[in-house]
């Protein structure tokens, strides 16, 4: 009993105060960008989850959506001033507008099918801004005003702060979000379309709906992430905001950590990203960085399948399982 | 209750259906059976809307249904079960029972996944089959029997009226066959609609009042289990394949 | 948009079929792989990266002929194609719903390793024949491209002759049309899974030469041609060969009329589009086959 009360609860408590303290605490710049990124990171994977993990629909386009935010804050901020730490959270629903209409056409296939098919958005996605520069200024990427409020530029030393928090909120939210899906019936229905999707409708869910759904709200959280961070760099680049890799990460951080359960992604997340930081500052480039996050794929697909978070619980459930016979006999 | 008229469904070339009709009547047991290959759960899988018809068309009280989706005909009030038991293998027997819904609107969507009146009626039924204690159990951790059971108490979670059972004598010993039997003639005493694919004669003769054959997707014949039995058509049908008519 | 002369415009046709031709060549290995073990192989345009590679350092270090340098590069990648398939697709539980992902892993852990060792310049291969231009009537024919579709055409031939003359392709026939039913007749469909990648990653090492006569690249250039031989696959039919073909000359020329009417910039578009509403609309493509939903 002191065990369970002493686990969830409790450590719950904890890391948010160690979130909530970190940038007073810690002065360094660049950790606390790496912890913006991080808490980005699991945002990102954690709505990923919702379609990717509940329902088992892998989309490896989900990063159109970021852009997509990034892109709709950016030009709403040069055109008409609307600060991105109001107009993000508003923007998104555009975004979730969008992903509910390709969502409607594209959750048609299943499968692998559905995975090129996200591809295939990705890069019309990324085709389309490069191609259309009098709105999105083509590859050469648009830029912000820098990071400030009311008129006023933030300091660099403060810089950080706000994007902390705001971003700290934002993960709250997408967990919350998250969360309650998986108490619902809603969760549950998309749990039954992962296991047999035919059943599913055979017993009255309306699979496409309930797709449809975790499509769109997945989306929306992508398009507030993306809007913040294209206020948060300045700058966002078409070739790079628009593409596959991006998408992969998502997915890899939430099948490490642990695909369909309600932590994993964010564990996956506070391993990966400070990983792919470290590898970038030591070894420079991007390539380095595909090489492992590949490997690091391939090797939980084919010997941790399940992720983190279930093999561990598993295991603790055998343990006790072992245990309980032997106090028997 | 249930119409089919002139339902043809043809796969690239063969005919599995083919011009077929039919009638289930409110309130019967009604028995649909023909040798392999007749076309029997092409029709349930047509009737239940997992294949489009090629024309033809199914009334449900009077309601045409060929054109909508499987979980719209499960609304209107018709449940399945499938001749190869399908569950939510790792779920729990409990969540198996608590996933089919008759009625969502946006707020049950999003409401409480598990709720103390549903709760309460699954453990009934579970009652009612035999299962109650396996209620925290995954489903693949079953025995075919049980898992057999779980499908068909699962189904009538969300109420149906009409009733299809695809084979539910499958591959089942004697004892689960009678247990079938008594719960599908309890239910049917209470109001329930059957219509139900199975090869054990047995079955067929005792609990149905109307029987349907089927032989390479067309009707060859139809009425009381007596006539059925002694219908030279029938026994052609079946003496001419390579099925065994169940003792 | 600018309307082409007829003149340009059958010359962009010529070339869209002589590039169409190529496309096909890269995708043949592509669909016959899926036929066979259901497996999207998403590595493919790294596989086709890695043998434009070593066709080009071959090329750098001995001065080999890029056609000539096949006879080196494809038993190379066959082996590999084969190691990746007995050692690593084998191993998965679900290869239909997990491949994309694992050879999706396959493909950056690729492109990492090419772009790590060889950089980030874009190469290209340049025989002393690469700026030579046949002149055919009016019409302007690039002699790499024809070479390129020459040698297009003999690969699909002898691939043809292996499927419909030999035991291992009569078994590989055999396993597309009906995995359980080959089994039974005595085939070992993991042998013939693992011949049918690896012959599936040879074509790549020819698919690869060619790129490296026609095309400049570098290790990121592998997601524009997967891209483009996954719409093949998909229009043509998965599984399909004579559907790939059909689809990689469809593709060609509209790609090259694109790149004329509209711009070089927007011709990409063609195949995602291509991609996009095929898999959406006519998931069989062309003269692939429908597969029935469970119920």
């Amino acid at each position: 009993m002191k065990r369970i009360l002493f686990s969830s609860r409790f450590w719950l408590v904890m890391v948010s105060i160690v979130l909530l303290a970190y940038p007073i605490a810690q002065h360094s710049q660049y950790y606390q960008h790496v912890m913006i990124m991080t808490m980005m990171a699991a945002v990102l994977s954690s709505s990923w989850n919702i379609l990717g993990g509940y329902a088992g629909y892998t989309s490896l386009g989900h990063a159109a959506f970021f852009g997509l935010g990034g892109y709709l804050v950016a030009l709403a901020h040069n055109h008409y001033g609307w600060h991105p730490f109001v107009s993000a959270w508003f923007l998104a629903i555009i975004v979730m507008g969008v992903a509910l209409i390709l969502g409607w056409i594209s959750l048609r296939t299943q499968g692998s099918a559905f995975v090129v098919v996200t591809i295939a958005m990705v890069f019309i996605f990324r085709l389309v801004a490069l191609n259309l520069p009098n709105i999105t200024n083509g590859a050469r990427g648009l830029t912000q005003p820098r990071p400030g409020w009311g008129g006023v530029q933030w300091s660099p030393e403060f810089i950080m702060v706000p994007f902390h928090y705001i971003m700290l909120a934002l993960l709250c939210l997408t967990i919350f979000v998250s969360w309650r899906i998986r108490q619902s019936k809603f969760g549950l229905g998309l749990i039954a379309i992962r296991e047999d999707e035919g059943k599913a409708e055979a017993v009255g869910i309306n699979t496409m709906l309930y797709k449809v759904l975790a499509f769109g709200i997945s989306a929306y959280f992508m398009g507030v992430a993306g809007g913040i961070y294209s206020y948060f760099f300045t700058y966002i680049d078409p070739q790079f905001i628009f593409n596959v890799f991006t998408g992969v990460t998502m997915v890899l951080i939430a099948l490490l950590g642990g695909r369909g359960t309600l932590w994993g992604p964010v564990l996956g997340a506070f391993i990966m990203e400070p990983l792919g930081n470290w590898l970038v500052g030591a070894f420079g480039g991007t390539q380095i960085h595909l090489t492992i996050f590949g490997g690091i794929l391939l090797g939980v697909m084919l010997f941790m399948p399940l992720g983190i978070l279930p093999t561990i619980t598993n295991e603790i459930k055998r343990r006790a399982k072992v245990r309980a016979v032997q106090v028997q006999s | 209750m249930l119409s089919v008229q002139n339902i043809s469904k043809a796969f690239g070339g063969i005919n599995a259906v083919d011009e077929c009709s039919l009638e289930v009547k409110k309130g019967s047991v009604t028995g649909l059976i023909g040798p392999n290959g007749s076309g029997k759960t092409t029709l349930f899988n047509i009737i239940t809307g997992f294949y489009p018809t090629d024309s033809g068309e199914i009334r449900f009280n009077n309601h045409p249904i060929q054109k909508l989706l499987p979980s719209q005909i499960c609304h209107r009030g018709i449940g399945r079960t499938f001749q190869i038991t399908r569950l939510f293998w790792k779920m729990t027997v409990l969540e198996n029972m608590i996933v089919p819904v008759r009625h969502t609107g946006w707020r049950t969507l999003f409401s409480q996944g598990v709720k103390k009146h549903e709760e309460e009626r699954a453990m009934e039924l579970l009652d009612m089959v035999g299962l109650t204690k396996f209620r925290d159990e995954e489903a693949q951790k079953m025995s075919f029997g049980q898992q057999k059971l779980l499908e068909f108490a699962a189904i009538l979670m969300s109420d149906p009226e009409l009733i299809l059972l695809d084979e539910p004598a499958g591959g089942v010993n004697p004892v689960m066959i009678e247990k079938i039997m008594t719960l599908v003639e309890d239910l049917n005493q209470q109001g329930k609609t059957f219509l139900v694919v199975e090869h054990n004669m047995r079955l067929v003769m005792e609990l149905c009042q109307h029987i349907v054959v089927l032989d390479h997707g067309q009707k060859i014949a139809e009425g009381k289990p007596a006539a059925i039995q002694n219908n030279p058509l029938v026994l052609e049908a079946y003496l001419g394949s390579e099925h065994h008519a169940g003792a | 948009m600018s309307i082409p002369s007829s003149h340009l415009l059958i010359q962009t046709i010529i070339l869209g079929l002589l590039v169409g031709g190529v496309y096909a060549l890269m995708s043949s290995g592509l669909t016959l792989i899926f036929g066979v073990m259901r497996v999207i192989n998403v590595a493919h345009g790294a596989f086709l990266i890695l043998g434009a590679y070593l066709t080009y350092w071959l090329f750098q270090l001995t001065g080999l002929d890029p056609i000539l340098s096949i006879v080196l590069t494809a038993p190379v990648l066959f082996l590999i194609g084969w190691g990746v398939q007995r050692y690593v697709l084998s191993r998965l539980e679900n290869p239909e719903k997990s491949s994309v992902l694992v050879t999706f892993a396959l493909a950056i852990t690729m492109e990492g390793l090419m772009g790590t060792f060889w950089k980030t310049t874009m190469r290209s291969v340049k025989a002393e024949y690469a700026s030579e231009v046949i002149k055919f009537m009016t019409y302007r024919i690039p002699l790499t491209r024809l070479i390129g579709f020459g040698a297009a055409l003999l690969v699909l031939l002898i691939l043809y002759l292996i499927l419909q003359h030999t035991n291992l392709g009569r078994a590989i026939r055999a396993t597309i049309q009906n995995p359980s039913a080959a089994e039974l007749v005595g085939v070992n469909i993991q042998v013939v899974s693992a011949m049918t990648f690896g012959i599936g990653i040879a074509t790549a090492a020819v698919g690869g030469s060619l790129l490296s006569m026609i095309y400049s690249f570098n290790a990121s250039s592998q997601t524009d041609w997967i891209t483009r031989v996954l719409s093949v696959i998909v229009l043509g039919g998965m599984g399909s060969l004579p559907g790939a073909f059909i689809a990689a000359i469809i593709l060609g020329v509209m790609e090259q009329l694109t790149a004329v009417t509209v711009t070089l910039y927007w011709s990409p578009i063609v195949f995602y589009l291509f991609l996009f509403l095929t898999l959406i609309f006519r998931p069989q493509g062309l003269m692939g086959e429908i597969v029935r939903e469970k119920a």
